[in-house]
C-alpha cells in the first residue's frame, strides 16, 4: 500500500520543525503530517549556528515579525521547555564614541516600535557584565531579546507537534530526490526508501531549498549560503551573563550585504556576537562570507572575531576554545525570507531564506504558514514574505 | 613579534611516546633536524612514564617493556633529541604544527611529520561509573607513576585486555591490595592469543613476568566477570560485581558485593586521530585496534604526502608496535631525504610485531554486550552530565548517526570532545551493540587551547 500524507514537510532544521509544530496546531488532530530530512533533526545549519532570539526594530513590520515570533518562543517554553532558554536581554557593545553615537538612534528605533531599550553609561554597564573591558563607551540595553539551544529546539517543538496531533510522523535520514506533480499539482513525494502521495509539499531545506525546487524545474529559488565561522569555549568560563552583540554588527549583518552574494570572492566581515550557554561557556561569532556551500574554517576570519571578543570581554584571552565549525546561512537575495505558496506548482509551499534570523523567526514562520495552509486570516501581514515576489 | 615564535626543523614529530621518541632517536641519529612536541611534562608517552624529578620510585622490579623504555629514554638522552614538554598541539597543515606551550602560541615549520599521538582509554559506562574513586586504568597509571599519589587502600580491577595486569602490578607496588582482578572475556577466548604471544619473544618475557607479578601481589585473575556497579556515598565504597557471557552480556543473579575504595577500569584503548584527520589523512575502522585508525602504507606513510602515523595512532599495538613503526617512519624520512633503500628488516619487523599485537587484541576485542551495563540513569556523557535515557530519546527522534545524537542531546559536544564517550555513545543510545560507530567529525583545536593562542597563532613564513 501506497502511504499518504496531508502534508510532508522537508528539511529538520529549525523551518521544517516549526512549520510541522504549527501545523499540528492548526489542522484537524489526526491530519498525516510527514516531516523529513536527508540528514538528523537539527543536522544542517540549525545545529551549527547561535541561539540568539532577536527583536529588530527597523521598521514596524521588522518589529511585528521578530516580535511576536520571540513571544511565541516564551511560549513554547512555558509548554515544553528542555531548550535551554535564557531571557537575557542583549547588549549592543561600542568600541568607539562614532560607534556608540549609533545608540539613540537605535534606541529610539525601539521606542518608535512602542518598545524600550535603556542606554547604559560606562558605570552601568560595568555594573551590569564586570567582565567587559573597563574603557567600553556604554552600551544600549535591549530588555525583550533572549537564547535558546536550538538543536534542542527543534526536539521541544516536534514534542509539541506530537502532543497536539499524534498522527506526526518524523523520519530522519530519508532523503526526498524528487516531487511528482499531476495536473492538479503535486501529487507526490519520491524519498530514498519509498513514494509518499500527498498534495502538499513545504519546501524548509534552508540552504538546500534551492536543490529541491530544481528537481520540479521551474525559475530558481533565490537562496544563496553565507558561512560563518564560530568557536565555542569550555564551561564556566564565560565572562559574559548577558547576549551580547557589536552595533556596527547592524551595519553587515541580516539585511546589510553590501557584496555580490552570487560571487565567490567575498573577502567577508565579522562582527562580534557572544552567547553565553547553559553549561557557562561562551558561544563566540560571527562572521560573514559568501562562498558557496564550503564549509571549511576561514582562519583568518575566525581569528579576527575571538580577536574582537577579547577586546571587548579581555577574560576571553585565558578561556579555553573546545571546537570551532562553520555554518551557512541561507541567505535570500532580497534579505527577506520566502513563506507561502509557490503559485507556479500548486501544492508547493516554501518556508526558507531566513539568513541569520531563522532561529528567532521560526516560530513565527511555522504560524503564518500554517495559517495561510488552512485558510485562515494570518497573525500579521505576511504579504512581504510571499514567494510570489520571486515571479513564480 | 609573532616572528620570534616560530621554529624550523626538518622532521616535526607529536608525542614523546615510545613510537614519536624510536623516530626521533633513529632521525637525529641520521643527522636530521627534529623537534618533537609533547603535551605532558616528561618523556615516556603512556608506557614508559617518568616519576617527576625528586619523587621516590616504586619499590619492586618493573617490568621488561619499561626497562625497553629505560633503553629508549637514554638513547634519546645521549643524541640529545629536542623534546618540548607542555606543549599541545592544536592545528596541523603539511609541513605546519601550530602549538601552544607555557600560555604563548608558537608554529613549528618543518617538511615532514610524524604523529604519534597515541591512545586514550575506553570507557565502558556502567551505574556508578562517575562516582570519585572510580577512575580509568590510563589514569590510574598517570596517578601512581607520574604523580607518586597512593589512591587508596582496596583496589578492584577491571576490564578487558592486556592492560589489567600493569594496573594490577602498579596498585600493588604502590601498596594498594588488590581485592579482585576481572576480566571480561573468557579463559577459553583469551587462549587464542597464546599462540602469538608464545612465538613472539619480548611478549612471552612480558606475560611472564605479569604472571609472577600476580602471583606475587596474591590476586587471580577472574575470566568472564566484570564490574556491575560502584556505590558509595560521596565517592566508591562498594563495587556489585558478576558474571557476564561470551559476548559480554551480564548475567543477572550473578552479582557479589566488594568493599572497595578505589576502582580501575580498562576496557581497552582508542586511538588518537584528530590531527591527522585536521590534515585530512584517510582513516580505517578496525575494532580490535581500537576503532578508527589512520590508513599507512608500508612505510608508515599516510594519504597525505609528507605525513607518518606511528604507533596506536594507527591502531592499538602496543609499545613494541610503535618503536617498530617509529623507526620504519624514520628510515622512510631519511630515504625520501637521500634518496637511499629503506632496510628490509625494519618492515619485517613492524609486520611481526603487528601480527603478535593483532592475535592479542583480537582475543580481546571489545565485548558488545558490556553496553547493556548502563541504565537509564547512568551517564553517558560526564561532560554534558547526559543521562543515557536522554541519549536514547535524542536518538529516537534526531537519528541514529553519532551528529545526530550530539545535536539531540549535547552528548559529546564538551571539553573532551567525545574522547569519553564517543567510542561507546552510539551503542548505548541505539541500542545496537555491535554497530560500527561513526567516524567523529575533528575541528580545530585538536585539544582545547586559550582563546589567545588562536588569535596569535603565528602565520607561516612565506619563504617556508
Ligand atoms: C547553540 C549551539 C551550541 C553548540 N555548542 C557546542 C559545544 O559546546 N561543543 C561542541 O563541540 N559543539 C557545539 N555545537 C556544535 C555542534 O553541534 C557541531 O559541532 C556543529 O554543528 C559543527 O559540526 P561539525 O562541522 O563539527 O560537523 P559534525 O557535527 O560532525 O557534522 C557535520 C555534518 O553536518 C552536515 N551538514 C550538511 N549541511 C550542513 C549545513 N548547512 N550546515 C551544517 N552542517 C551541515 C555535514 O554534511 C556533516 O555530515 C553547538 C551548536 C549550536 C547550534
Ligand atoms: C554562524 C551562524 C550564526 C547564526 N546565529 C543565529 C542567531 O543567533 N539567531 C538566529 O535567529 N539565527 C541565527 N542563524 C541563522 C539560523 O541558523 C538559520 O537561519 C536557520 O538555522 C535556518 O534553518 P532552516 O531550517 O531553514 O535550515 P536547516 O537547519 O539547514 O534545515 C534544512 C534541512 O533540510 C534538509 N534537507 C535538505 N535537502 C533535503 C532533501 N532533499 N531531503 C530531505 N531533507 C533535506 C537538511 O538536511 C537540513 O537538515 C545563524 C546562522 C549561522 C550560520
Amino acid at each position: 500500500m501506497v502511504e499518504t500524507a496531508e502534508v510532508v514537510v522537508v528539511g529538520g532544521g529549525i523551518i521544517g520543525c516549526a512549520v510541522t509544530w504549527q501545523l499540528a496546531n492548526l489542522l484537524p488532530a489526526g491530519t498525516r503530517i510527514v516531516l523529513l530530512d536527508r540528514g538528523p533533526i537539527a543536522g544542517g545549519t540549525s545545529g551549527s549556528c547561535m541561539g540568539h532570539l532577536m527583536v529588530t526594530p527597523d521598521d514596524a513590520r521588522e518589529y511585528a515579525f521578530t516580535h511576536e515570533s520571540v513571544r511565541l518562543w516564551r511560549e513554547l517554553q512555558e509548554q515544553q521547555g528542555g531548550f535551554d532558554y535564557n531571557p537575557t536581554g542583549a547588549l549592543y557593545l561600542a568600541d568607539t564614541d562614532e560607534d556608540a553615537a549609533m545608540f539613540p538612534v537605535l534606541q529610539q528605533q525601539f521606542g518608535a516600535c512602542g518598545d524600550h531599550a535603556d542606554v547604559l553609561d560606562r558605570k552601568q554597564l560595568r555594573e551590569l557584565e564586570p567582565g567587559l573591558a573597563a574603557d567600553l563607551p556604554g552600551a544600549l540595553f535591549y530588555p525583550g531579546d533572549g537564547v535558546v539551544l536550538p538543536m534542542l529546539a527543534c526536539g521541544a517543538m516536534l514534542r509539541a507537534a506530537r502532543q497536539a496531533n499524534p498522527n506526526v510522523v518524523v523520519r530522519p535520514f530519508t532523503a526526498v530526490v524528487g516531487v511528482d506533480c499531476d495536473a492538479r499539482g503535486v501529487s507526490a513525494v519520491r524519498t530514498t526508501p519509498a513514494t509518499i502521495a500527498t498534495r502538499a509539499v513545504v519546501n524548509c531545506c534552508g540552504v538546500y531549498a534551492p536543490e529541491l525546487q530544481r528537481t520540479l524545474g521551474g525559475p530558481p529559488l533565490p537562496i544563496v549560503p553565507r558561512a560563518g565561522n564560530l568557536a565555542i569555549t569550555g564551561h564556566h568560563v564565560s565572562p559574559v551573563r548577558t547576549q551580547l552583540l557589536e552595533i556596527s554588527y547592524l551595519r553587515f549583518a541580516h539585511g546589510a550585504a553590501k557584496v555580490d552574494p552570487t560571487r565567490t570572492d567575498d573577502p567577508g566581515g565579522h562582527a562580534v556576537n557572544m552567547q553565553p550557554q547553559s553549561h557557562g561557556g561562551c558561544l563566540i561569532g560571527s562572521t560573514r562570507q559568501f562562498r558557496g556551500m564550503d564549509r571549511t574554517l576561514n582562519p583568518a576570519l575566525l581569528r579576527r572575531s575571538l580577536q574582537r571578543a577579547q577586546r571587548y570581554a579581555p577574560g576571553l584571552a585565558a578561556a579555553p576554545i573546545v571546537r570551532t565549525w562553520v555554518g551557512l546561512r541561507p541567505y535570500s537575495l532580497d534579505k527577506h525570507p520566502l513563506i507561502g505558496p509557490w503559485p507556479a506548482v500548486p501544492g508547493l509551499w516554501v518556508a526558507a531564506g531566513h539568513e541569520g534570523l531563522g532561529i528567532s523567526l521560526a516560530p513565527i514562520t511555522g504560524r503564518l504558514l500554517a495559517e495561510m495552509f488552512t485558510g485562515r486570516p494570518t497573525t500579521i501581514d505576511a504579504t512581504a514574505w510571499l514567494p510570489a515576489r520571486f515571479g513564480a | 613579534m609573532s616572528e620570534a615564535r616560530v621554529l624550523h626543523a626538518e622532521v616535526g614529530i607529536v608525542g614523546a611516546g615510545p613510537g614519536g621518541l624510536a623516530a626521533a632517536v633513529e632521525l637525529v641519529r641520521q643527522g636530521l633536524s627534529v623537534l618533537v612536541l609533547d603535551e605532558g611534562q616528561q618523556p615516556g608517552g603512556q608506557i614508559f612514564r617518568q616519576l617527576p624529578p625528586g619523587a621516590a620510585a616504586l619499590p619492586g622490579q618493573e617490568p621488561p617493556s619499561h626497562q625497553a623504555g629505560h633503553g629508549l629514554l637514554a638513547a634519546a638522552t645521549e643524541h640529545a633529541v629536542p623534546v618540548h614538554h607542555g606543549a599541545t598541539v592544536w592545528n596541523v597543515a603539511p609541513g605546519r604544527l601550530w602549538f601552544e606551550q607555557h600560555g604563548q602560541s608558537w608554529l613549528l615549520c618543518c617538511r615532514h611529520l610524524v604523529l604519534a599521538t597515541g591512545a586514550f582509554d575506553r570507557c565502558v559506562p556502567f551505574p556508578g561509573w562517575t562516582l570519585p574513586g572510580v577512575t580509568t586504568a590510563g589514569a590510574l597509571q598517570v596517578m601512581v607513576r607520574g604523580y607518586g599519589v597512593v589512591p587508596g587502600r582496596r583496589a578492584l580491577v577491571v576490564g578487558s585486555g592486556p592492560l589489567l595486569l600493569p594496573t594490577v602490578a602498579t596498585l600493588h607496588q604502590a601498596g594498594v591490595e588488590v581485592v579482585a582482578a576481572l576480566e571480561a572475556s573468557s579463559r577459553w577466548r583469551a587462549l587464542r592469543a597464546l599462540p602469538a604471544v608464545l612465538t613472539n619473544a619480548a611478549r612471552r618475557r612480558e606475560a611472564l613476568w605479569y604472571a609472577r607479578s600476580l602471583l606475587r601481589a596474591g590476586v587471580r585473575l577472574r575470566w568472564g566477570w566484570t564490574v556491575f556497579a560502584c556505590e558509595g556515598d560521596g565517592r566508591v565504597q562498594r563495587a556489585v560485581i558478576g558474571k557476564v557471557d561470551a559476548e559480554g552480556n551480564p548475567r543477572r543473579g550473578s552479582e557479589r558485593r566488594l568493599e572497595v575504595d578505589v576502582v580501575g577500569a580498562g576496557f581497552g584503548l582508542v586511538p588518537s586521530i584528530e590531527l591527522g584527520q585536521l590534515l585530512g589523512c584517510r582513516t580505517r575502522y578496525d575494532a580490535p585496534r581500537g576503532g578508527h585508525c589512520l590508513e599507512v602504507d608500508g612505510q608508515q606513510g599516510t594519504s597525505v604526502a609528507g605525513v607518518y602515523a606511528v604507533g596506536e595512532a594507527c591502531g592499538v599495538g602496543g609499545a613494541e608496535v610503535a618503536m617498530a613503526e617509529g623507526r620504519l617512519a624514520a628510515a622512510a624520512i631519511v630515504a625520501a631525504v637521500r634518496q637511499t633503500p629503506i632496510d628490509a628488516a625494519l618492515r619485517t619487523r613492524v609486520a611481526a610485531e603487528r601480527r603478535a599485537a593483532d592475535a592479542m587484541l583480537r582475543a580481546f576485542a571489545p565485548l558488545p554486550g558490556l553496553h547493556r551495563l548502563a541504565t537509564d540513569d547512568t551517564l553517558v556523557c560526564r561532560c554534558e552530565d547526559v543521562p543515557l535515557a536522554r541519549a536514547r530519546a535524542a536518538a529516537a527522534l534526531h537519528g541514529d548517526s553519532l551528529r545526530a545524537i550530539k545535536v539531540g542531546c549535547r552528548a559529546g559536544m564538551g571539553p573532551c570532545q567525545g574522547r569519553i564517550c564517543g567510542s561507546s555513545l552510539q551503542a548505548l543510545a541505539t541500542g545496537r551493540c555491535d554497530v560500527v560507530p561513526d567516524l567523529p567529525v575533528a575541528q580545530v583545536p585538536g585539544k582545547p587551547v586559550r582563546s589567545a593562542t588562536i588569535v596569535d597563532a603565528p602565520e607561516p613564513p612565506a619563504t617556508a
